[in-house]
């Protein structure tokens, strides 16, 4: 254990070489350090406690009795060196990466595997080594130390070999040096050979040992390999720093099941198309900048890539049987595939360019991976990043070599539920601006629409609403892609529209209520919470008539008693008496009436006409500009007169009815909540009294909407059809009297003289009249 | 008012040609209107107060357009009340649009028709270029003019419309309001290279249309007067000339001189009282609440003021300010 923390990064490493097939073996290689004190048989020599045991253990039933057993014993110092070595060449880098213990079967002591037959005990298979993390295939390579069996002691491997081993320099002029080992050495180690550290530039030419099984060419200077295609029973073939540039001559070792090439000069992936059985592949610390040509590798389980070049991850597909996969120290990206692989366990993606989990996201997708690794990412450092890993991937154990608590895993997937709900809630919010944005655009358009069909009175307005509604419909230009239209598509196009979108829409932000459309208007009718309604101090009205607004505006002092600033936009204000409305709203601060739509504004005297009606206001700003006191001296001279004249000249009778009537209309108003006629607009005067004390003269200037105001003409027509009746009536019978009269008075005097002569005549015999009055006396009796 | 002519009428037509039974019918209507309100004063009550009014000329304050229209009188009256109402916008010297004149007769009478507003700016404008900005004297004498007499007008337009294609007016003058309104536009447009028609034979048909109209004209002798001036002239040209005569303005009586247009010192003593209460208020109160500036006129009397007299008897003092000239960009010739 000392020895372990005094070289952090020597940690054990295991590459689990799994024992496939009829034939599987075990290759296990256990750092002696480990075994020292523990049980297992004691090592041989005494400087054994560094040496490295590897035992492999064919399944062949005659070998299985006796298996063999290869201890490598080193000295102590050169272990040493190869321990710092490796530091050196993965520096800081192993600390925690390679510092696993993957399988802690082989630890302390020695294992024997029994019988590598024994497949449900392909986890024991272990190989380990006291170098480097062979399990992340380590950045360091196996150390194969497999020298014969050196019962003699153990001497440095080069005077070793070349005791046992003669290198037969032919004089041909290929000059491939030609091995021959002795005889006895043959024996001792028949299917094993090593030539590490030979300062070979080939490979020599191996005659006579096609039994051979595992070969060593660890630290030589091999380019090209070559000359070993007669070894077809090798199953372990390790050529460790070296300076091959790329893969060859494999074709017929159709039985190797360990190639460790790392530390090379490799740049692509190629010829490994009948190495159908390869268990491990270590290409570490080579130029390799792409993934190809392993599809095919069907029974790799540990595949080692680690310090390349590699900046995307894909074409993983085929490997079914990997569990390991180093990426380390690479530039990825981003990767995809790895759900694919159905076995993968572990995977060592430290020191990569990775910046986010979208990135990365098949790695959620599988199901197998328990550990994993991404330390040195750029994602390593956000604050989410564990969070959501480990929410995303539940089934992970590990995550950058520390185990996962329950705890862990629960506070992340709340953390990540909130995160998501977040997310989910910022995605509806975007969907609302969106159907926002489509119903107002919507509303737009039939707004002008509206407006075309009225406007088609004058050309010059005509020509401003096309460009207006041009405008518009470019806005909204997802709908309606094409810019020149005539009229007739607007149309159509607005009633498919319509059914799909709504036609106005109501919006409380802040403290602004937003109305839009017609339709919004009804709204106001709706129960709005107090405190809701406390809020809003400003109100929007877009696209409304505005003599449909001024029909609420009574409503709106009772839903939003607080509203002091009145918008309007798009609304046809188009004269100054259609401002008179607004004087039967509570308070008014802020008036802003926007150009658009509004053709009023364009006049120069209407902030005057809004100063001088709405004075009772006492307005602070319209159109964001403060009034002054020279605009509300300026407003009084040029409309004081009217109001003057207005009040002071009208008959007693008229100003009675014109304030009257109002407060008739007001009445109504209360009764029925939704009265349709009360279009009358203007102040009950006892009302605004209370309120804020609107001059009576001005409350006399009041506006009456169109519709109202035909209604009203209508009536007076129908009155005036009957005083016209009445009076010719009248006048007629008095012209009659008079005729009758004026005859009379003609006739008389003649009647009267005629009279005057009958009497005379009657007396004029005076007895014969005495006598007929008498008869007539008794006549009557 | 009793001339000796009303006996040579049968009683009914005499009415009716001196809008006695539209008063009376108005004053009926009125009185049904308003029936609640007035039963508490009484009917006597009532028709006094109505027909002082109409003497007084305030009668059509708020009215409809078609009362406002129905007579000479109210007509003049209408004017008049225009001229009182607006004259500070004039003497404020804002140049204002169409649209905007528009607009401030509509504060007296809502439904009064765009179409007249925009024809008395023709005359002004002399036809072109409908959005310019016009004085408001200019615009008021040219107002006058169309309002007044817009029936004459529309005959008129008739009569010029034949003179230039040739006809002998004379056969034919039975306008109707929409033909003659729609030849006057195209007037203009139509001048032969020798622009408008002559002025003699012009004055010839204008005559007997004034002899036989049933509306009322301006008086002959000023129409003479202002044709006998030019050898030719075009229908707006002459409109214009009517607009700007004074003896026709007189003549009609509503409004005062051009020079003393903008004077009307009792209208003034008012305003002056009102912006005495406005600034004096606001200003001891900046911020306040408006409260009471509200209650102010309240009406001193019920109206023993002056009836309406004719103005330049009254006025004709002042004549050296004639600020309000030809302000107007196009209104010249």
């Amino acid at each position: 254990m000392a020895t372990r923390e005094r070289f952090p990064p020597a940690k054990e490493e295991a590459v689990a070489a799994r024992g496939g097939g009829r034939s599987g073996r075990l290759v296990s290689m256990v750092p002696s350090k480990f075994r020292a004190g523990g049980g297992g048989r004691p090592g041989p020599s005494p400087v054994n406690n560094c040496g490295l045991h590897l035992v492999i253990q064919t399944s062949s039933v005659a070998e299985r009795n006796k298996p063999f057993e290869f201890r490598v014993n080193k000295d102590q110092s050169s272990f040493h060196n190869r321990l710092l070595q490796h530091d050196l060449e993965k520096n800081h880098s192993g600390k925690q990466g390679d510092g696993r213990l993957l399988t802690p079967l082989v630890r302390n002591k020695q294992v024997y595997v029994p019988v590598a037959a024994n497949l449900a005990d392909l986890s024991g298979l272990e190989l380990k080594q006291g170098g480097g993390c062979l399990s992340a295939f380590g950045d360091s390579s196996i150390h194969t130390p497999t020298k014969s069996r050196t019962r003699q002691g153990c001497h440095s491997a080069g005077p070793n070999i070349s005791d046992n081993i003669h290198f037969g320099s032919s004089a041909s002029i290929t000059a491939f040096p030609i091995l021959h080992r002795a005889a006895d050495e043959k024996i001792l180690n028949s299917d094993r050979l090593t030539l590490e550290r030979q300062k070979l530039t080939v490979c020599p030419v191996i005659d006579g040992e096609e039994h051979l099984r595992l070969l060593n060419f660890q630290h030589n200077f091999i380019t090209r390999i070559q000359n070993i295609s007669n070894l077809q029973h090798l199953v372990f073939l390790d050529l460790y720093d070296n300076q091959i540039e790329e893969i060859s001559g494999l074709s017929t070792l159709r039985s190797l099941r360990v190639l460790l090439l790392g530390k090379n000069r490799i740049k692509k992936i190629s010829n490994l198309e009948n190495l159908k059985n390869l268990d491990v592949l270590d290409l570490h610390g080579n130029q390799i900048a792409k993934i190809e040509n392993i599809n095919h590798l069907g029974e790799l389980r540990v595949l080692n890539l680690a310090r390349n070049l590699l900046s995307y991850v894909e074409n993983l597909n085929g490997l079914d049987s990997l569990t390991e996969l180093n990426l380390r120290h690479n530039q990825i990206t981003s990767m995809k595939d790895v759900d694919t692989l159905p076995c993968l366990q572990h995977l060592f993606l430290s020191f990569n360019n990775i910046s986010s989990f979208d990135n990365i996201l098949c790695l959620a997708d599988s199901s197998s991976l328990s550990d994993i690794t991404l330390d040195g990412n750029p994602i390593a450092q956000e604050t989410w990043y564990k969070n959501t890993i480990l929410h995303h991937m539940m089934q992970l154990r590990q995550l950058d070599m520390k185990r996962i608590t329950e705890e862990e895993r629960r506070m992340a997937s709340v953390a990540a539920r909130k995160e998501e709900e977040k997310k989910r809630e910022s995605h509806k919010q975007t969907l609302l601006k969106e159907k926002k944005r489509l119903t107002i655009g919507n509303i737009a358009r039939q707004w002008e629409i509206q407006q075309n069909r009225v406007a088609l009175v004058t050309s010059s307005n005509q020509d401003k609403k096309d460009s207006d509604s041009c405008q518009i419909n470019c806005s909204a230009a997802y709908v309606f892609p094409e810019e020149t239209r005539s009229l007739d598509t607007i149309l159509s196009n607005s009633v498919q529209g319509l059914s799909v979108l709504d036609s106005h829409l109501v919006e409380v932000e802040g403290d602004t209520l937003y109305l839009y459309g017609s339709g919004a208007l009804e709204s106001l009718d709706r129960n709005w919470s107090v405190q809701t309604a406390g809020t809003v101090i400003t109100v929007s009205f877009m696209f409304i008539e505005f003599d449909e607004i001024v029909q609420v505006l009574p409503k709106l002092k009772i839903r939003f008693p607080n509203s002091v600033h009145l918008k309007f936009k798009e609304t046809n204000i188009v004269t100054l008496q259609q401002f008179n409305a607004l004087a039967q709203v509570r308070r008014i601060e802020q008036l802003t009436v926007d150009p658009q739509g509004n053709p009023v504004v364009n006049f120069t005297l209407w902030k005057y006409y809004v100063l001088f009606r709405l004075n009772h206001f006492n307005l602070q700003k319209i159109n964001g500009t403060e009034v002054t006191q020279n605009d509300i001296v300026m407003a009084e001279r040029l409309f004081g007169i009217l109001a003057h004249v207005a009040s002071s000249e009208l008959p007693q009778y008229r100003l009675l009815s014109l304030l009257g009537e109002s407060r008739k209309k007001q009445f109504c108003y209360m009764l029925e909540a939704k009265g349709k006629k009360s279009g009358i607009v203007s102040e009950e005067s006892n009302d605004s009294r209370r309120v804020g004390g609107e001059n009576a003269n001005r409350a006399i200037l009041n506006y009456t909407t169109r519709e109202f105001h035909t209604e009203k003409l209508e009536e007076i027509k129908e009155r005036k059809k009957f005083c016209q009746t009445y009076i010719q009536d009248l006048v007629k019978e008095a012209a009659d009297i008079n005729m009758k009269n004026e005859s009379l008075q003609k006739l008389w005097p003649q009647m009267f003289i005629e009279l005057v002569r009958d009497a005379v005549i009657e007396i004029r015999n005076k007895n014969s009249y005495m006598k007929l009055c008498l008869q007539r006396i008794t006549d009557q009796k | 008012m009793l001339s000796p002519e009303r006996l040579s009428l049968p009683g009914p037509e005499y009415l009716a040609q001196r809008h006695v039974l539209t008063y009376m019918e108005d004053a009926v209507s009125q009185l049904l209107e308003n029936r609640e309100d007035i039963s508490q004063y009484g009917i006597a009550r009532f028709f006094t107060e109505y027909f002082n009014s109409v003497r007084q000329g305030t009668h059509i304050l708020f009215r409809e357009f078609s009362f406002i229209q129905a007579t000479p009188h109210n007509r003049a009256s209408f004017l008049r009340t225009f001229w009182r109402c607006f004259r500070a916008v004039g003497k404020n010297g804002d140049l204002l649009t169409v649209k905007e004149y528009h607009c401030l007769l509509q504060l007296l009478c809502p439904d009064f028709p765009m179409e007249l507003t925009q024809k008395a700016a023709r005359i002004v404008l002399m036809d072109d270029a409908m959005d310019c900005l016009m004085s408001f004297s200019d615009f008021l004498f040219a107002f006058q003019i169309q309002f007044y007499y817009s029936e004459f007008l529309e005959s008129v337009a008739a009569i010029y419309q034949d003179l230039l294609t040739g006809k002998n007016p004379n056969t034919v003058i039975v306008p109707t309001s929409s033909s003659g309104q729609h030849r006057s536009r195209l007037a203009p447009s139509e001048c032969s290279p020798l622009d408008g028609v002559e002025a003699s034979l012009f004055y010839h048909c204008l005559e007997s249309l004034c002899d036989r109209s049933k509306y009322s004209c301006p008086p002959s002798a000023l129409v003479k007067e202002v044709l006998s001036s030019v050898q030719r002239l075009t229908f707006y040209g002459f409109l214009m000339a009517l607009a700007k005569h004074h003896g026709i303005n007189r003549a009609l009586g509503a409004l005062p001189d051009k020079g003393d247009l903008l004077l009307d010192p009792p209208m003034d003593q008012e305003l002056e009282k009102l912006l005495s209460q406005v600034s004096g208020l606001s200003i001891s109160t900046p911020a306040g609440s408006s409260g009471d500036i509200a209650n102010l006129p309240t009406r001193t009397s019920p109206r023993i003021s002056s009836p309406w007299k004719p103005l330049h008897h009254r006025q004709k003092v002042n004549t050296e300010s004639d600020g309000s000239t030809d302000e107007t960009e196009s209104s010249e010739n």
